[in-house]
């Protein structure tokens, strides 16, 4: 117990050095910690936003559609893939998908739009689309009395054809068997705003584009809903095992908006590197420190050896003497980080122009309030603070008795 | 009717031996005849054919029958009878200009210049094969070579053709007198696509191969495969009206 006792002492010795130290070091853990919560919070965000509006976290797809999409690439044995699915606990929804290009007409208009093929209970489970209806009615599978199936448009379609709830739509594409798709829909709703994902798309109920599209009962895409994205590299490895179907490409969420993913990881590491340099800085100032106290306390030192003290006990004790001095100041980092974090986390600050980050628009910026936010910081302030005391601490033991009594 | 396409056949037997022998006949001209002779085969005057194709690609195979109309060169009108899901979708030709009929969106769309060499109804044969607005012996030089059972022509373009196609040889079996092959090659000389006759048949009196095979060599795998199940030639009854816009968008059940 002597030897924490004599480094708080040692502290308390200089306290305006100890302070300024502290202040440096607690000013780390404050700007590290709001740099954590700040890239974790805003991707973390982004991540939430794009996985439940329409990717989800994971997305099963026929050989390498996701790379080169094309019609015939579809899924055909879908009850077993479904079945599968259904005994993963992790998934919490998902929803199959066909996807086509197609030409639009209306009233001598035309414009390229991409057919949707949706499952409309399951899709309302997984994507928010169901929410994103902004006039008319989120279709059901049935056709009307006419026998003509139910579309839902992106705005951007319903605009550029001024086509409204009640009136018709001319769809043309190729089917999957080469042949020509064709056929009038009854616009049902409009969906989105102008500048969203779903801005140039149709939505038919899935047997309807399966029929325009002549593919069968095959489908292009699951996507597949999870409690946290965090989660969806680990249950795509349990699902591949699961379903042992070599032409079933499993894709986590990280796969799928690809370029997003490494745009988010590169701007990470960008930010890791300068919370580094914010750090080494600190660690000088900590440096400097632990070597002027060394440097002022040489006969000190040399009085402890004289008497026998063990040269591993001078180093324990310089070291100790930073490390209470790193812990105090993570202690009052964590006191003033906890109201700027949650500031951050519940408020947060609101982009005057959104960013586009690999395709994908961030509109604001917010914090998260997770473990990670302190520990991560203090871990590295307490590690730091201790590797840069350990070389004046060895020469702290290696003060003879003569040499201290020379110094002076 | 028949009478001008006899005296067309009749022009052309002349002129056959006659070219063989006499060396003031030149051979291109002897070509043009030939190749004139060859597009008019399955037109004459006028037809009416029944016809089924077959289209054939790694993922998916169909078969569409279609009945096809044509008078002169200038006016064709074809329309699919199956599949039902494709029945009543029509195309019509008239001079250089081309419509497709959808009667599921009672659509009339025309096919603009840049697509004739676009697939017709997602088949091997372009749009423009069908239509044949390309006149084979008006637009490209022609060059001709025979052996004892087969004349081979060799067609290439003229500056001012727009055309895609940097070479085609047209082979031609000289006791019958029916197309064997057309082999289509690309600027560079590449061999792009291979239209082989097959099975000849007497149709109204006439010997025509019944079947036309349509091979695109760079795309694996894939086949276009016409059948004529019937054809007569200058049939009466066939008149301008009947290739009219009008008339595309008529019901049809």
């Amino acid at each position: 117990m002597l030897l924490p006792k004599l480094a708080f002492r040692n502290v308390l010795r200089q306290k305006r050095r100890s302070i300024l130290t502290a202040m440096s070091m607690t000013g780390g853990y404050i700007l590290f910690s709001f740099f954590v919560s700040l890239l974790d919070g805003s991707y973390g965000n982004l991540i939430e936003l794009f996985t439940r509006d329409h990717t989800g976290h994971i997305q099963i797809h026929f050989g390498n559609y996701l790379d080169r999409p094309k019609l015939f690439k579809s899924i055909k044995r879908r009850s077993e893939l479904e079945a599968a699915l259904s005994e993963e606990e992790a998934v919490q929804a998902f929803a199959p998908r066909v996807f086509a290009p197609a030409l639009a007409y209306a009233k001598e208009k035309s414009t390229p739009v991409t057919v949707v093929g949706i499952d409309p209970a399951m899709e309302k489970n997984t994507s928010m689309l169901f929410h994103k209806v902004k006039e008319g009615n989120y279709f059901s599978d049935d056709v009307n009395a006419d026998g003509f199936y139910p579309a839902m448009l992106g705005l951007g379609v319903a605009d550029s054809l001024k086509l409204n709830v009640g009136d018709e739509i001319v769809l043309i594409s190729q089917g999957a068997d080469g042949s020509i798709a064709n056929d009038i829909y009854l616009v049902s709703a409009k969906v989105g705003t102008k500048s969203s994902n779903e801005r140039q798309s149709v939505y038919l109920p899935m047997f309807a584009a399966q029929e325009f599209l002549t593919m069968g009962g095959g489908v292009h895409e699951y996507a597949i809903l999870l409690n946290h994205s965090d989660e969806a590299i680990d249950v795509a490895d349990a699902l591949r095992s699961r379903m042992q179907n070599s032409d079933w490409v499993l894709s986590p969420w990280q796969k799928v908006e690809e370029t997003f993913y490494k745009t988010m990881q590169a701007d990470q590491q960008a930010a890791y590197v300068e919370l580094g340099i914010v750090i080494f800085l600190v660690c000088i100032g900590v440096l400097n420190t632990v070597v002027m106290s060394v440097l002022e306390r040489t006969r000190e030192f040399g009085v402890l050896r004289a008497i026998g003290t063990n040269p591993g006990k001078i180093i324990s004790m310089v070291i100790m003497e930073t490390s209470i001095l790193a812990l105090f100041s993570c202690i009052l980092g964590f006191i003033i980080s906890v109201p700027i974090n949650t500031w951050f986390t519940y408020v947060g600050f609101v982009l005057p122009e959104p960013v586009d980050i690999g395709g994908i628009m961030a509109s604001h910026m917010q914090g998260v309030l997770t473990f990670k936010v302190f520990a991560l910081p203090t871990l590295v302030v307490v590690a730091s603070a201790i590797t840069v005391s350990i070389p004046p601490s060895i020469r702290a033991a290696r003060i003879t008795p003569a040499e201290a009594l020379a110094s002076h | 009717m028949h009478s001008k396409f006899t005296s067309c056949l009749l022009f052309i037997s002349l002129l056959v031996p006659l070219s063989n022998n006499a060396a003031e006949v030149p051979s291109s001209e002897k070509a043009r005849a030939l190749i004139k002779k060859m597009e008019d085969l399955y037109r004459a005057d006028s037809s009416f054919a029944q016809l089924t194709m077959r289209v054939e690609s790694p993922h998916y195979q169909r078969t569409m029958t279609m009945e096809s109309t044509s008078l002169g060169t200038e006016k064709a009108f074809i329309r699919i009878l199956s599949p039902k899901k494709d029945r009543g979708i029509a195309t019509l030709k008239q001079d250089k200009e081309m419509w497709n009929y959808f009667p599921k969106i009672n659509k009339v769309i025309k096919v603009p210049p840049s697509m004739m060499m676009g697939s017709w109804m997602g088949s091997d044969f372009t749009n423009d094969d069908l239509v044949k607005e390309t006149t084979l012996a008006d637009e490209y030089a022609l060059q001709l070579e025979e052996t004892d059972d087969l004349y081979t022509i060799t067609l290439l373009p003229k500056e001012q053709t727009i055309t895609v196609w940097g070479k085609i040889e047209y082979t031609i079996d000289k006791k019958s007198m029916v197309p064997v092959q057309q082999i289509f090659y690309e600027d560079d000389g590449t061999k792009v696509r291979v239209l082989t006759y097959k099975e000849p048949k007497q149709f109204a009196g006439n010997l025509l191969p019944s079947i036309m095979e349509m091979i695109p060599l760079n795309k694996e795998g894939h086949k276009t495969v016409v059948i004529y199940d019937t054809l007569e030639l200058n049939v009466d009854g066939i008149t301008e009206e009947m290739f009219t816009l009008r008339t595309l968008k008529k019901r049809f059940r």
